[in-house]
């Protein structure tokens, strides 16, 4: 029951992806002013929604770890596998849209990167979570867990910035297109398209955040049986 | 189809390619990170391969 569900899952997400494809290069018009390079923005947006989504279970996670540490130890290690599944896959979608941005921007402002403060506050997010990543693989000790979890806490502080810094700063990085000022908004067939690959990326995303927890989950039973074989031998 | 038109497909399915090649690319290192990860619990078990 459990295998169809996930086929059935795989299979919708699957559905998604190429509905959401063919929504962005074949129903959407091209922009008047940029042409076909703005349909990158059907990659690039729903990929830097999802990174947020994710940095933000990453900061559930690891508050719930410092919650439970001591208190309920296998609440704390489901907590902190959370915590390390989102940040893991919130990198790869932040990944995603340090790469098609500049891709973007290269074209459309004659640059590949530029210093203003949207792209600067993602790109520290970026090396935030990645430091967060490195720290899981390298560090060793009973300490591991907790110095990640405050790190998480304090990385998912500049996703708001992140969010806000191009209605808080003059950026180079246009205005918001969703929830700006009166003269945002967009022709209702690209919010479609958009709406399209937003659940697309978001089904996606959801599928390997579910295989990277487990993975997770399995490593911390298999490091669980690993300490108890060392004390009995 | 002018210069400008073409460079701007070009970069787009640029952009495209590259999501999908992140994507995909994370998704086969898990894969395989799984497939080490039950080798080990098999081998902890003690079952054979």
């Amino acid at each position: 029951m459990k295998k169809f569900a996930v086929g059935l899952y795989v299979a919708v997400t699957l559905a998604l992806m190429a509905w959401g494809y063919y929504q962005a290069i074949y129903v959407a018009p091209n922009d008047a002013m940029q042409g076909e390079i703005f349909r990158i923005i059907y990659y690039h947006v729903p990929s830097a929604s999802v990174a947020f989504l994710f940095f933000a279970i990453s900061l559930v996670g690891s508050i719930g770890f410092l919650a439970w540490r001591r208190s309920r130890q296998e609440w704390a290690q489901i907590a902190d596998a959370w915590a390390l599944s989102g940040a893991e896959v919130g990198v790869v979608f932040c990944t995603v849209v340090l790469t098609t941005g500049p891709l973007w921007g290269r074209r459309a402002w004659g640059i590949w990167w530029t210093w203003d403060a949207r792209l600067t506050t993602t790109l520290v997010l970026w090396l935030i979570y990645v430091s967060y990543l490195l720290l899981r693989r390298f560090a060793a000790g009973p300490q591991m867990q907790t110095l990640a979890a405050v790190l998480g806490i304090f990385g998912a502080l500049d996703v708001p910035i992140v969010y806000m810094s191009n209605r808080w700063w003059r950026t180079q990085h246009p205005a918001p297109v969703f929830g700006g000022d009166s003269n945002s908004g967009m022709d209702p067939t690209m919010v479609g398209a958009l709406l399209w690959n937003m659940v697309a990326w978001l089904a996606w995303g959801l599928l390997i955040l579910g295989l990277r927890y487990r993975v997770e989950r399995q490593q911390q039973k298999i490091a669980a049986r690993e300490a108890q074989e060392a004390l009995n031998a | 189809m002018d210069q400008a038109a073409i460079l701007d497909h070009e970069f787009r399915i640029a952009a495209y390619a590259v999501t999908w090649t992140i994507q995909l690319g994370y998704l086969a290192w898990l894969g395989l990170k799984w497939r080490a990860q039950k080798r080990n619990a098999e081998r902890l078990s003690g079952k054979p391969r």
